[in-house]
């Protein structure tokens, strides 16, 4: 690691590899002894100009590439821009499939935050808490699997609906599942909230007051462990959460500890909301007749994504193809928060805080630059040349 | 404060630069707010924020074209299920905006995305590095602007 040395100060760089999750993001903090006094963040790493190619692309074009956002929360990605497109086009999906939209994003809730306790499992150096908690996840991706065909990047929606149908057996799968992962819910949050060793790492830590919240604009679970009321599911109900109601988890501490019991309590309203859709199942259509082209206007589209408020702003010129789109994912908000909230803290707990707010980097990060042995200092690729460097490459593999 | 109550304040507040704006409401919980003079953009910030309107979601850039030669800039809040859009154009050539990090810590990353992306030079931001983009990204090259040219980066 380097070390660059400011007047009689310290800056250690953290990241670009790996910083406290696996994915890439360099966090710069200076340092007095142990103590961090000041902290920049640069990202970028995964920066793939996905706003860009979704302007060169037609509006179903786009539905594949935005699905590809975000390996984790690729569904609520394409939930968002399709209920912005459904909304410019004056489209409404039919009950059926808000409804199973609203499962399939539940799922990839429950998916994700089982990801991410295992993960800050492990940065605490709780690694049994991150396999058990990783086996456990196992369950909800093969639900996943068994829905949709795919354990990441479901690819449940289309323009006007849903692609699947749920049948008997699938239902029959998905309670057992969920049966299964509530109990070990339970099990888990008994463990962040009384085991002392793990509660050393997380109670007291990267504090952050609903003041301070408020005013950074951190969103999710972040933002509602110090108190702050702000789930998009409830103030602005977008898919089936108006028949399906949630009840916002809150809690006033802000600490590393509410984190964990917010997000894990947070866990039983999904299975609870689950279990209501698998009841009452409303029949008819899954899909609705959707215009090739969208008419010209502006949507702004928000949803909950496991991590927080997702913001799609779509802007149309009535041809076939989007004018803009922008998306602003959760993270963005949140490590602004985190960044600040590092300061005046040991650096041993850096790790720790940044995991806390399970920062998604892909989701971030939307230029593409490729490095070989003859050209070490990387090149430039346009998107006809990346797309033939892929097909190229494999040609080679497959030889 | 339910979605009726918070337009009837947002509008109370933008009504006060009437000179200034222009206020439209798409939809029933969008309250669309063309900024006509960039110099009272911040003021109006500041004036939701007092009636704590002023969560700021997102700031978004729009290049009209290089015929047009200009670029829209849409400051974001979303109280409630509201979506309150304030609006201001800028030009393509030396465009500059006030930054607002003084009252909104959240806007920095924002603004340092809008500085690179499409060249907004950012009035009181204090860093003009990169968010995103390499390092060794050429100056004066934005890329979401319309008539960027991936070309100019092969070499």
């Amino acid at each position: 690691m380097n070390t660059k040395q400011e007047p009689q100060r310290f800056v250690i760089p953290i990241g670009p590899q790996h910083p406290a999750l696996k994915e890439p993001g360099n966090f710069q903090f200076t340092v007095d002894g142990e103590i961090v006094t000041k902290a920049f963040v640069r990202l970028g790493y995964a920066h793939r100009g996905i706003e860009k190619a979704a302007e060169e692309r037609t509006w179903i074009q786009d539905l594949y590439l935005i699905e590809r956002v975000c390996g984790i929360c690729s569904h609520i990605h394409a939930l968002a821009y399709c209920l912005a497109v459904e909304q410019l086009a004056h489209v409404e999906a039919p009950p059926r499939a808000q409804a199973i939209r609203v499962l399939v994003a539940e799922l990839e809730r429950i998916h994700s935050h089982f990801l991410w306790m295992g993960v800050s499992g492990h940065e605490a150096g709780f690694d049994t808490f991150f396999m058990y908690s990783w086996r456990d996840r196992e369950r909800v991706m093969n639900i996943l699997e068994k829905l949709t065909g795919n354990r990441v990047n479901y690819s449940a929606n289309v323009l006007g609906g849903v692609k699947f149908d749920l049948d008997k057996e699938q239902i029959a799968s998905i309670r057992s599942g969920i049966d299964f992962l509530e109990e070990r819910t339970r099990h888990y949050l008994d463990v962040v909230a009384t085991d002392f060793m793990f509660l050393q790492r997380t109670r007291g830590i990267g504090v952050m007051s609903r003041a301070q919240a408020e005013i950074m604009g951190a969103v999710g679970p972040t933002a509602r462990a110090s108190n702050v009321a702000r789930d998009v599911r409830k103030d602005a109900p977008y898919a089936a959460y108006k028949e399906y109601p949630v009840d916002i988890i809150l809690d006033e501490r802000g600490d590393l500890e509410a984190r964990f019991e917010v997000r894990l309590k947070e866990l039983f309203e999904s299975f609870y909301l689950i279990r209501k859709i698998l009841d009452t199942l409303p029949g008819g259509e899954l899909t609705a007749r959707m215009p090739r082209k969208v008419p010209a206007g502006e949507a702004v589209m928000r949803v909950e994504a496991p991590r927080g408020e997702l913001l799609y702003f779509i802007r149309s010129n009535g041809s076939d193809k989007p004018e803009r789109l922008k998306i602003r994912t959760p993270t963005i908000c949140n490590l602004t928060s985190v960044v600040k909230l590092a300061i005046g803290h040991q650096l041993a707990d850096v790790p720790m805080i940044l995991a806390g707010i399970d920062p998604c980097f892909s989701c971030n990060d939307r230029s593409v630059q490729i490095r070989t042995s003859s050209d070490p200092d990387g090149r430039m690729l346009s998107w006809d040349e990346l797309r033939q460097h892929g097909i190229d490459f494999y040609k080679r593999l497959e030889k | 404060m339910n979605s009726e109550e918070i337009i009837t304040v947002a509008t109370g507040v933008v009504k006060s630069w009437d000179w200034a704006t222009e206020t439209s409401q798409p939809l029933p919980k969008q309250l669309d707010v063309k900024v006509k003079l960039i110099k009272e953009l911040v003021p109006i910030i500041v004036g939701l924020r007092v009636k704590r309107l002023g969560y700021l979601a997102a700031i978004t850039g729009i290049d009209l074209g290089p015929e047009v030669g200009e670029m829209d800039v849409l400051y974001q809040f979303c109280p409630g299920d509201v979506v309150i859009t304030l609006r201001v154009r800028v030009p393509r050539q030396e465009a500059m905006l006030p930054s607002l990090c003084e009252i909104i810590p959240s806007a920095e990353v924002f603004e340092r995305e809008l500085q690179e992306m499409f060249g907004i030079q950012m009035l009181g931001l204090h860093t003009t590095e990169h968010l995103y983009l390499p390092d060794d990204w050429p100056d004066g090259v934005y890329p979401m602007r319309k008539d960027f040219d991936p070309q100019i980066l092969s070499h």
